[in-house]
């Protein structure tokens, strides 16, 4: 049994999207039942929620970016840079307590005080551009987390896989030119979901080509185009890449259940993944991996796909 | 929507006594296809493509796998022997549409564009009626498509905008498939959002349907007759 943290803290939940949105506070309360009523809550390490050092989100967003976050959230705003990110006087708060989370829970892994974690956070972060906030995200949380490993604990290498039904189109950006940072994501084909990016062919930049790869899913796929396409396509890339630390974009929203996508893909499904992700961490990193939910808003079904997902991190 | 304003005013141009191999290599250098040629008034007098200089070539060999007497005598052949010497011009007040038409019409992969007077003003490739295509489909913003069937009567455009403006989103184009089954036509919105579960919802309460994405086509070649 592994000694797996759980980073959860009912100031996530301060960030108010209003009425009518999705990615909303109950979605925390719906996995946290989920994993409590498995029985799981004991014998996770709950990990609270700290602020963030600026330092660290101006490695991954432009300064003049965080200030105007910060402002417009303050004068009362309830939309920044487009209409999807709603938002409350709470919400740069809450970014920065996401991104501090994080940042502590990657901290207590290095240290050895846990194995791996799980990082129920909100606002999400995988869209967030180094100057633009865009589908419900603000700080891009994983890519800071990344920049933070390498920076702050001289880790060479970090591999991000992103399983949200989404592109991340920020990750990517942020690291598209940079051989350091593999970035994987399957998603999706933007041709028929959102942002509209994560093409096959975008492969990375200057010296980063090579080192981003996008596995693109057509609607009304599920289970078996994941399986094939994630068997094909992310490890032969890790085989090469050899990735020191893993981070993990974990979405549900590909769930047959959930609304905001074509893809069908089971429980059991999204088990898999996260089966052959722990695979790919004890082969390469040593285990470590820290997954940091992004989307998934199917409340019905948040509860026991966040249970499958710490019992398998606690399995190790 | 004018030739105009989307055409390559800076034309790479080349002289008709410059030889074949001076026009291979401003081609590779430029990255371009097409060289029009022009005289001393930059008047055009005709255009070289890759594929003239192509077919000049014996075997389509590369000038370094040539032997030397073949290479000295390739190297005498000027753009004038291989250039068309009345290539099918666009003027600049030409629109985007005329272009398109044309383009298909005459099979070629760019017009050089010229005034009345028959001074070279630019050039218009496919290349660049793509990216204005890219452009209006507005793929280049975040947003996500919705494909939706609809009877073909006057008024369900303005239903399924305003429908979705009331949701508070906005649209980063609108695309009406022309060639859909008789009495009906689709029509696929590009919505600048993640959030379309919501309005998808709502017109499909509202009587319309769905299409299911792996259905959806813009354009399909004409049935044989």
């Amino acid at each position: 049994m592994k000694n797996t943290g759980y980073l959860h803290d009912v100031r996530y939940m301060l960030h108010d999207t209003g009425p009518y949105h999705p990615e909303i506070a109950d979605r925390l309360t719906a996995m946290y039942n989920g994993i409590k009523d498995a029985g799981l809550l004991d014998q996770l390490t709950l990990i609270p929620a700290v602020r963030a050092d600026l330092k660290w989100v101006e490695t991954v967003h432009d300064p003049k970016y965080i200030r105007r976050f910060g402002d417009i959230c303050m004068t009362g705003n309830r939309t920044f840079d487009y209409p999807d990110n709603q938002m409350c006087a709470d919400t740069y708060e809450t970014a920065l307590l996401a991104v501090g989370g994080i940042l502590d829970t990657v901290r207590r892994m290095i240290a050895g005080e846990i194995d791996n974690a799980f990082c129920a956070v909100r606002p999400p972060g995988h869209h967030a551009e180094r100057d633009q906030a865009m589908g419900f995200c603000y700080f891009n949380n994983i890519a800071i987390a990344a920049r933070y490993l390498q920076m702050e604990h001289g880790i060479q290498r970090v591999g991000i896989i992103d399983f949200d039904v989404h592109h991340g189109n920020g990750t990517q950006h942020t690291f598209e030119n940079d051989p350091t940072v593999f970035y994987y994501s399957i998603h999706q084909h933007p041709s028929f979901a959102y942002p509209g990016t994560g093409r096959e062919f975008e492969a990375g930049t200057a010296d980063g080509q090579g080192f981003t790869k996008n596995s693109p899913v057509l609607p009304g796929q599920g289970d078996d185009s994941y399986r094939k396409l994630i068997e094909r396509d992310l490890f032969p890339a890790f085989d090469r890449f050899r990735p020191e630390v893993l981070l993990v974009s974990a979405g549900f929203d590909g769930h047959y259940d959930d609304d905001m996508s074509d893809i069908n893909l089971s429980t059991e499904g999204y088990s898999w993944i996260m089966q052959t992700i722990m695979k790919l961490g004890n082969q390469y990193a040593a285990g470590r991996i820290i997954s940091v939910l992004e989307g998934g808003y199917c409340l019905e079904r948040l509860g026991e796909l966040a249970a499958n997902h710490v019992r398998i991190l606690l399995n190790g | 929507m004018f030739v105009s304003r989307s055409m390559v005013s800076r034309v790479i141009t080349i002289d008709k006594d410059a030889t074949i191999f001076e026009a291979q290599e401003k081609m590779a250098a430029k990255k371009v296809r097409h060289l029009p040629v022009v005289d001393a008034d930059n008047r055009l007098i005709g255009i070289v493509t890759d594929r003239d200089i192509r077919s000049a070539m014996p075997y389509s060999l590369f000038k370094e796998a040539c032997k030397p007497e073949e290479q000295e005598k390739l190297a005498r052949i000027k753009v004038a022997a291989i250039m068309s010497r009345n290539p099918k011009t666009i003027s600049p007040m030409h629109t985007i549409q005329d272009a398109l038409l044309m383009i298909k019409e005459e099979q070629v992969g760019a017009f050089p564009v010229v005034d009345d007077d028959g001074k070279l003003k630019g050039i218009l490739s496919v290349r660049d009626l793509l990216r204005a295509f890219i452009n209006v489909l507005g793929i280049g913003q975040p947003g996500t498509l919705v494909g939706i069937e609809v009877e073909e009567k006057v008024g369900q455009l303005k239903n399924i905008v305003d429908a979705i403006t009331e949701e508070n989103i906005s649209f980063g184009s609108v695309l009406v498939a022309q060639t859909w089954e008789t009495g009906n036509r689709a029509v696929f919105p590009y919505l600048l959002t993640n959030n379309v579960a919501k309005v998808k919802k709502k017109l499909t309460g509202m009587g319309y349907k769905m299409i299911d994405p792996m259905n959806w086509y813009l354009d399909k070649l004409p049935e044989k007759p």
